[in-house]
């Protein structure tokens, strides 16, 4: 079901603030097309892991880093997340209802990560994400090559519980995914400062003695 | 000519906690055996997402080989209070960790410097 925007006065639960990576990591239970367990198994991790090249594979790998700040800055019109991990800087106007055409946002030099929406939803934040670059939800752990394709949408709720924030990542992408595969991750409120990352592609690559 | 003590020994399987490197520990390294090397630091270099030295470690026989070491990301490091300015090019010291998939590579779990000092990440 594609997510949509809800009708009435919009709630604006509060996520500002910095978060440290910390808590809950859990991958659900994923079902893969043929297609996409020909993928998973066809994944070479010394050779494919964008993180290489600086890239982030998926909004899920991006929220997952270990021990990676976020900054969020909220506005009426517009919530803005600054992640450390590889520098991302994701700007979203908070859509309306009513509005037909919502603007997405893409992050430049980051193909993977599409283009998205966001809005309020009760005490979550709601981000959907389409128009992504075909790679990986996961380059880490057990779940490493877990695949998307251009057809994977993705839909983020982001909800505040004292000083824990919750994301929950819903994966649909029928060419390689039965059903849909939810990942769920915790941050929590630090006092750190959001650090520069810069990310050289040349030093990234680094992953073997001469 | 003092020969480097090289070690690969089972252990049961650990968690690392807290630093991880960015491109998946248990991905990259195996986290059911240890190795360990000694030799002198060629390179010392604190970068995100990874950190890493190049080590010469003389091996039986006399050969030297480079073995490199990795490492979390350097805010990783510098938020937990690592010591990094501790290290510097030419410095002997012997690194403990889980051995890479890739040859002569080692992710560290400890490290002992020439006066004795052992840091862990």
């Amino acid at each position: 079901m594609l997510a949509t925007p809800t009708e009435g006065p919009a709630q604006t639960p509060d996520l500002s603030g910095n978060w440290i990576r910390g808590g809950r990591l859990e991958f659900g239970e994923w079902s893969l097309t043929a297609e996409g367990r020909r993928e998973l198994e066809g994944y070479d991790f010394k050779t494919e892991d964008p993180g290489y090249r600086c890239l982030a594979a998926s909004w899920a790998r991006a929220w997952m880093n270990p021990n990676v700040v976020v900054r969020i800055t909220q506005t009426p019109e517009e919530v803005r997340f600054q992640h450390e991990f590889m520098d991302i800087d994701r700007r979203l106007p908070i859509a309306e209802a009513a509005q037909a055409n919502p603007p997405r946002v893409s992050i430049p030099g980051q193909p993977a990560l599409g283009s998205s929406i966001a809005w309020y939803d009760a005490d979550s934040l709601v981000i959907e994400t389409t128009d992504v670059g075909p790679g990986y939800v996961s380059t880490m752990q057990e779940w490493a090559g877990l695949p998307q394709s251009r057809r994977m949408r993705t839909v983020e709720r982001l909800r505040r519980s004292g000083d824990t924030l919750t994301i929950e990542l819903t994966h649909d992408d029928p060419a390689y995914y039965r059903k849909p595969l939810v990942v769920t991750l915790e941050y929590k409120k630090t006092d750190f400062e959001l650090m520069r990352y810069d990310c050289s592609p040349e030093e990234a690559s680094i992953v073997a003695p001469r | 000519m003092r020969v480097a003590l090289i070690a690969l020994v089972l252990t049961a399987p650990t968690l690392a906690d807290g630093l991880r490197a960015h491109h998946s520990t248990v991905v990259n390294f195996d986290s059911t055996r240890e190795v360990t090397i000694a030799g002198v630091l060629t390179e010392v270099t604190w970068r995100n997402p990874h950190s890493r030295f190049r080590v010469n470690v003389t091996g039986e026989g006399g050969a030297m080989v480079e073995w490199l070491v990795e490492m979390g990301a350097s805010n990783t490091l510098k938020r937990a209070g690592f010591p990094m300015e501790t290290f510097a090019v030419g410095d002997r010291l012997t690194v403990t960790g889980w051995p890479g998939y890739r040859d002569r590579s080692v992710l560290l779990r400890e490290t002992v410097l020439q006066d004795g000092r052992r840091l862990r990440p």
